[in-house]
């Protein structure tokens, strides 16, 4: 908190800048620029700033999404300065607060997105983006309903907004009400077709409701966008893969899985899933390989000591190796399962 | 936790005619206990041949004390004659069939209370009657659940929204294994038979000879636990060998919450498999036998998986509903909490699920097709599988909490021809539980299966041995394995009958 105070202090010292009026006329295109910032369409936005440089270039506004543009195209110190600047000029713009808040939570600044969203929502508490942000880090603190009725609000507001869907969709997610969570990730999906995120999320959610072709559709269009960025999921084919197993395509989901561990080589749940699909498939060494990676693994990305060690059991056995299927059989026996909820 | 566990069926022929009765183990008031009116009776239904059925609870003496749960049928004695144990919440009861229409309280005398060796009467849910040690005489398992009490109760979910707690919040406990001393009493052997050495959260209990040695093995599903595979060390001690046989778990390494169970051959391969139900989210897992001591979790692999993912079950059976020659699969659903519908993927009330048998490995959820009774929307509990009216074809009772139980008379069509076998022991015991059963019929199809009222949740089955035989009308030859280890081979045996095959002496 006390480092964004500073900084905001100092470039308030640095650059005068044009009143919010120098923006009339341009509110059409101006929402049509964030949108296209919102969806990755940097192409539309930058042509759409630079139109709106020449028709309003003292308009305050361009520079917030020159921000978002920057940060955007991974120019984050530039998206940084440019933020900073804005925020300055523009101090009680909650939307600029918001938007630097998640500057920071993407920069995993938790601290820092924290306290701007915190402002952003006490300058302005009905802002969509202010809601959005504030309800998101609610909930990563653990405070779950108050985050959750901030997102309600949030798409209330503006219904358009892409971010506030996929957040309430992954709470949903989370509290695994399938049927609310599929809804709020097809009009994510809907908004930003370029969020593989949402994609990947909205395939999961598709299964347990038994929609299993759309799953499959979900997870497909997911991949095909899949690019670098802050709508990167690195999780998809690893999702994809179990799904395919799940469905018997062995085959295809070795491939998927194949993929999943070269990208996310340092997640356990990446090799024990691929050592289960070679064992379905008879590939017991290959399995035992993948499994004995799994155990070495410091990042369990969900999968748990037991399960590695259930699973060394059976590939040992299948192999013949008597010592040490029972060796493991012995750690599966003495390992207690996980403590679920309290309630079901 | 203990008012949405009851709902034990029995079907069995108490009378001798010849045709299958009904049990129904209901629970009491609470928090006393009490079968203090009417509708806490257990209730015994005798088969009027024509369809209806005539309440004979009170001549027959089964009314019962306490909070029944789960029956369990078999002629204990030998003397012909089908006795009846009740498991429940506070007392387990051993009813020994006089032979008149009459029961008579044995418990006591028999010493199967369901009491720990430290005095504490312990929770019963199933209970099974086998011949681990091959005496000639029947020896009785039961399962036990939580160390539970009103004093210890837990209030879970929040006010207004009040869901049923897990187990995972109460210790488990051990089960127990009584073995038939032959004079009407029993001995308690689960120390002795490392029973009790294992700790979990028994709910429904089969048996089968699953490594072919000749010994009957138990199966035992455990609620948020491993489950526990005994296996049979030739009638002494039972060895744990879930973990090695890969059926404590699902194939990702983690327990379900495992509710009933069947045991049986559904591929015809000659090695009894598992089917096992589960609650919402987690799928039933299907354990196929491949030999070597080793299952393989094919629930995704057999197409239940992504079917049986919102399903939650109870009841569960391996049997052949449309005489094809293959086993279906049939499971009694609804989820353990009442207030299930506010999650919204969720549902208390859930119609039962039945899966035909591909011939290929998979299975094809046909409920939808099964006619009205299998749309009812009810608390499901137990179930238990019987030929009702001795037409050749499966017929099942579903008990419910809150609702009427169902009666669903399995009316498939094709007219497929089948056999139900009726054995009676001389030397082994008398129903000759335990005796496996291998048929070539005409075509040259083997089948298989094992004499056993043991399975679903805490019920007991037809202990006749059903096949259904497709278009053949002959059975080549019935090969029948007893426990006390003859063997008896019939050769050319019509199809359509209700056979009884009594143990050869020599």
């Amino acid at each position: 908190m006390r480092a964004v105070a500073l900084s905001l202090l100092f470039l308030a010292s640095t650059a005068p800048l044009a009143p919010a009026d120098a923006c009339i006329g341009a509110e059409g295109q101006l929402a049509q620029l964030s949108r296209a910032v919102t969806v990755s369409s940097l192409d539309t936005a930058g042509n759409i700033l630079r139109s709106l440089r020449l028709s309003h270039p003292d308009c305050l506004e361009l520079l917030l999404h020159e921000a978002r543009i920057a940060e955007a195209k991974g120019s984050i110190t530039q998206a940084a300065e440019l933020y900073y600047h804005y925020t300055d000029a523009a101090p009680n713009d909650s939307r600029g607060l918001a938007y630097f808040g998640r500057f920071f939570l993407n920069q995993h600044d938790y601290m820092r997105a924290d306290a701007l969203s915190a402002a952003a929502l006490g300058k302005n508490p009905s802002d969509p983006a202010a809601l959005t942000l504030r309800g998101q880090i609610l909930v990563m603190k653990g405070q779950s309903s108050e985050g959750q009725a901030l997102l309600e609000k949030a798409v209330a507001l503006d219904p358009d907004d892409p971010e506030a869907h996929f957040q309430l969709g992954t709470i949903y997610d989370k509290a695994k009400a399938a049927p609310r969570a599929v809804e709020h990730f097809r009009k994510a999906v809907g908004l930003n077709p370029s969020d593989a995120r949402a994609w990947d999320y909205l395939a999961l959610n598709l299964e347990p409701v038994g929609d299993l072709d759309g799953a499959d559709q979900a997870y497909r269009k997911g991949l095909q966008i899949n690019q670098p960025g802050r709508f990167h999921d690195a999780f998809l084919d690893y999702n994809y893969g179990r799904f395919l197993a799940k469905r018997n395509d062995l085959v295809a989901s070795k491939r998927h899985l194949d993929r999943a561990v070269e990208s996310t080589p340092q997640i356990r749940a990446v090799w024990y899933e691929r050592a289960r699909l070679e064992m379905r498939m008879q590939a017991y060494p290959q399995a035992r390989a993948d499994a004995q990676k799994a155990a070495a693994c410091s990042q369990q990305g969900g999968t748990i000591d037991l399960q590695i060690y259930s699973l060394l059991s059976q590939v040992y056995a299948r192999l013949g190796d008597t010592a040490l299927a029972q060796k493991y059989a012995d750690l599966t026996r003495k390992t207690p399962p996980p403590v679920r909820g309290e309630q079901r | 936790m203990i008012d949405g566990i009851p709902g034990g069926v029995a079907l069995f022929d108490y009378d001798n005619d010849g045709y299958l009765d009904i049990f129904f183990a209901n629970g009491a008031s609470l928090p006393d206990l009490g079968k203090n009116s009417a509708k806490f009776s257990n209730r015994l239904y005798c088969n009027n041949h024509d369809g209806t059925f005539t309440d004979v609870t009170a001549r027959a003496g089964l009314r019962g004390e306490g909070y029944s749960i789960g029956a369990a049928a078999a002629d204990y004695d030998n003397d012909g004659f089908v006795d009846l144990y009740v498991t429940g919440f506070d007392r387990n009861s051993l009813y020994h069939n006089n032979g008149d229409g009459t029961f008579t309280d044995v418990t006591a005398k028999a010493g199967v209370p369901g009491v720990s060796d430290r005095g504490k009467k312990l929770w019963g849910i199933s209970a099974a009657w086998l011949d681990y040690d091959n005496d000639g005489k029947l020896d009785l398992f039961v399962t036990n659940y939580l160390d539970w009490s009103f004093a210890t109760s837990r209030v879970c979910g929040p006010p207004g929204k009040r869901l049923s707690c897990s187990p995972t919040l109460y210790k488990g406990e051990p089960n127990i294994l009584y073995h038939n001393n032959g004079d009407g009493t029993f001995t308690d052997v689960s120390e002795a038979t490392g029973i009790a050495g294992e700790i979990g959260k028994g709910m429904g209990v089969a048996i089968a000879d699953y490594n072919d040695d000749g010994w009957m093995d138990i199966f035992v599903a455990n609620d948020n636990d491993r489950n526990f595979l005994f296996r049979n060390r030739e009638g002494k001690a039972f060895d744990e060998a879930g973990v090695e046989a890969f059926v404590a778990y699902t194939d990702n390494g983690v327990p379900v919450s495992s509710m009933g169970v069947d045991f049986r051959d559904w591929n015809n391969d000659g090695r009894p498999s598992l089917l096992i139900t589960a609650l919402g989210g987690e799928t039933y897992p299907l354990f196929r036998n491949e030999g070597k001591g080793f299952f393989n979790y094919e629930s995704y692999k057999a197409g239940i998986g992504f079917r049986s993912f919102k399903m939650s079950g109870w009841g569960a059976g391996i049997q052949d509903f449309d005489n094809d020659g293959y086993k279906d699969l049939f499971t009694a659903n609804s989820h353990v909490s009442e207030n299930a519908d506010l999650d919204g993927q969720q549902h208390y009330r859930q119609a039962n699920a039945v899966f035909r048998n591909m011939h290929d490995g998979t299975f094809q959820d046909v409920s939808a097709e099964a006619g009205s009774g299998m749309q009812i929307r009810a608390a499901h509990r137990g179930c238990a599988f019987g030929d009702l009216n001795n037409d050749g074809q499966i017929d099942v009772v579903v008990s419910a909490i809150g609702s009427p139980a169902e009666l669903l008379y399995n009316t498939s069509p094709g007219g497929n021809h089948w056999i139900l076998i009726r054995t009676i022991g001389t030397r082994s015991n008398r129903d000759g539980i335990g005796t496996r059963i291998r048929i070539t019929s005409e075509s040259g199809r083997l089948q298989y299966n094992h004499v056993t009222t043991a399975g679903s949740y805490a019920s007991s089955n037809d202990p006749r041995v059903h096949f259904g035989l497709g278009a053949d009308t002959l059975i080549r030859e019935i090969e029948l394995k007893w426990p006390s280890g003859r063997v008896q081979v019939l050769h050319n045996v019509k199809a359509d009958q209700l056979l009884t095959v009594t143990e050869e002496l020599k």
